[in-house]
């Protein structure tokens, strides 16, 4: 009988034991804290970041000529400076916050734009600029799913505020790699408008380590047969001057 | 002036010798437009084209270059303009020719949140479309006429900029620029301004003092609300120098006033962005210094007998309040974009309408074209000179 209570007593702590393991195992990874994590490969939670973007559009049969943009981006705010084509040349975007501004050389003063128009394009402001997303959305840990062959986290994104570019987001970041490979876009109707794949063969130096950053964003419209590819080159970890950001210092 | 440049000069070039990663480019485009505007030839303010001698027909070929040299301290800037015109009225033909700097800039970052920059610089800003009533400078703001270039104000400024919502300067405008009228009115004139941009709200304070007038107090601000709707506005309280005074008693001769009594003009606008991208502005503009509806009727009553004094000394708007609306494409289109203005003077009831169009033809090469059409009659200010006007032109983008 002693030997039956004990073999039962050793039983029942070794079932605690496997659950208490088990539930170790299956805890929940901190969905705020991937997403926080994947920004910086995108932009995010840098002082600061300088970087170029080639941009090539198709819209059906049609593709657009290239497009050639200088970016310099802290925290929310970002100047985009258009190098290619040539007619466009010096016309800048500025974003401080949800104000936005358009110049050009030659334009009397700059233009007030509003957050509907940022979004004209295929590759919107909030594409062009640095990624927040850990300041801009809610993330909710949706479970695992293979991307390619590479098992990543799917999180759920919600706008936190009117600043955010898109109302939702479905995320896809690499367990392994900590990167988003991949996006989806939607409506706050919950219509998909875009999707997009990254790719992250660059590298920049921060804190004295080498991480990987994103090298190119391929965005496909999901209501029209229209495709843009935007390059990353260049990129650099940097303090950008306030004085980048001011209206009356954008000559 | 001039030894300060020479100072910036040398320490540009001290600068150059010593730190790398100077980076330069340049780039151009090249004008040729054609314009021809029927006269009205029952003009009151213009009779039989005598006064104004406006060009019927125009042909006009101009340059327009931006240079730029920069490293992370200094930043040297430039847009020179090169143009040759030539004209045809009644009169006969004329052909001249201009060359010279619209802007141009040295700025120097002189400390962490300190810039310091001389220059030719376009002191212009808020939000307004139609006119800008917080702008001491550039009360017509050019942004009615896409093809205007305007031109910049010789001054030295200190910006401070202490993070990216906030920022301060302090002008010494030295005179206005080229082309300055004389009397120049803002030699050695002072300009302070106050930026501030937070989440869905920038605003900006203006001071600017002229040599024997009194004080400008300026202000704009612009609210988003929402992805489509923006609301924003602008006020300005100012002296004006040389105004022509039109007493509602047409008994009463035309008065000159070396400085206005001060009058305040404010502008309140709205704008609504549709899911096209396309935009719909609607403006409400008082100008205390214009005419009420009773002046203007007898400053025209004057004009017939003092056409030259009227139209040499007419006020920068001759009514009072005005509706302007605008219609135009989405700015970021990358295909042309599209304008269409509707201007009512509130006071006389004499309206304009206006387009604008440009559509790309290849990456360098983009064709424009502009009309307006004045609705009224000979004593209705936008109707005094002209029946209508079109341009048509197209530009080359270099290099």
């Amino acid at each position: 009988m002693f030997r039956g209570n004990a073999v039962n007593r050793i039983s029942r702590l070794l079932t605690l034991l496997a659950l208490a393991l088990s539930g170790l195992a299956w805890a929940a990874p901190d969905a705020q804290e991937i997403l926080k994590n994947s920004d910086q490969a995108r932009g995010g939670g840098l002082p600061g970041i300088v970087w170029e973007i080639r941009l090539v559009s198709r819209d059906g049969e049609r593709t657009d000529e290239p497009q050639r943009l200088l970016v310099k981006a802290v925290g929310e705010s970002s100047v985009a400076e258009t190098l290619e084509p040539a007619r466009s040349k010096g016309g800048k975007l500025l974003q401080v916050e949800r104000n936005m501004w358009l110049t050009r050389s030659g334009l009397s003063k700059p233009i007030p734009i509003s957050p509907r128009q940022r979004m004209s394009g295929q590759a919107s402001n909030g594409d062009i600029a640095a990624t927040n997303y850990a300041g801009d959305y809610q993330a909710q840990l949706g479970g695992n799913e293979a991307i390619d062959g590479e098992d990543c986290y799917q999180l759920d994104l919600t706008a936190k505020h009117k600043r955010a570019t898109y109302d939702r987001v479905r995320y896809w970041v690499s367990v392994k790699r900590g990167v988003a490979v991949k996006a989806e876009f939607y409506s706050l109707s919950g219509k998909l408008l875009k999707s997009a794949r990254f790719e992250y063969n660059n590298l920049i130096e921060y804190e004295g380590k080498r991480v990987p950053f994103v090298s190119k964003m391929s965005i496909r419209d999901a209501l029209i047969d229209a495709e843009t590819t935007m390059t990353y080159d260049t990129a650099k970890v940097t303090k950008v001057a306030a004085s980048e950001f001011d209206l009356g210092q954008m000559q | 002036m001039k030894l300060t440049v020479l100072f910036l000069c040398l320490l540009v070039g001290t600068a150059s010798a010593q730190e790398s990663g100077w980076r330069a480019s340049w780039d151009a485009t090249l004008y040729g437009y054609a314009s021809h505007t029927d006269l009205r030839h029952d003009s009151v303010l213009n009779p039989d084209n005598r006064i104004a001698r406006m060009a019927e027909s125009s042909a006009v070929g101009e340059l327009r270059m931006n240079l730029k040299a920069e490293n992370d301290v200094f930043r040297l800037t430039a847009r020179p303009i090169v143009l040759t015109r030539e004209t045809h009225n009644g009169f006969g033909s004329e052909r001249n020719g201009d060359a010279y700097l619209s802007q141009w800039q040295l700025r120097v970052r002189a400390a962490e949140a300190w810039n310091v920059a001389i220059g030719r610089d376009v002191l212009n800003w808020g939000p307004a479309q139609f006119r800008s009533p917080s702008s001491p400078f550039y009360f017509d703001n050019g942004r009615r006429d896409p093809m205007r270039e305007l031109v910049g104000m010789d001054s030295l400024k200190l910006s401070w900029t202490p993070d990216m919502k906030t920022s301060a300067s302090l002008v010494r405008v030295f005179r206005s620029g080229h082309d300055a009228s004389d009397p120049d009115v803002w030699r050695d004139s002072w300009l302070m301004k106050f930026d501030q941009r937070g989440n869905e709200v920038a605003y900006g304070l203006v001071l600017a003092k002229a040599p024997d007038r009194g004080m400008f107090y300026g202000a704009h601000a612009q609210a988003t609300l929402g992805d489509a709707l923006m609301f924003y506005g602008e006020v300005g309280s100012s002296v004006l120098a040389n105004t022509l005074s039109s007493p509602s008693d047409v008994a009463q001769p035309f008065t000159v006033q070396t400085t206005s009594p001060r009058r305040t003009t404010a502008l309140v606008g709205t704008s609504y962005t549709f899911e096209n991208g396309q935009s719909l502005a609607a403006e409400y503009l008082h100008d205390g210094h214009g005419y009420s509806r009773a002046q203007e009727d007898a400053y025209f009553q004057r004009a017939q007998v003092m056409p030259g004094m009227a139209l040499g000394l007419a006020p920068r708007l001759l009514g009072r309040d005005y509706l302007h609306l605008v219609w135009q494409s989405n700015l970021m289109d990358e295909a042309g974009h599209f304008r269409l203005m509707y201007t009512r003077n509130l006071s006389d009831g004499g309206s304009e309408l206006a387009a604008y169009g440009e559509r790309v033809l290849s990456n360098r090469f983009t064709a424009f074209a502009m009309a307006a059409v004045p609705l009224g009659n000979a004593r209705q200010e936008f109707s005094t000179l002209f029946e209508n006007s079109v341009t048509l032109g197209l530009k080359i983008a270099l290099p």
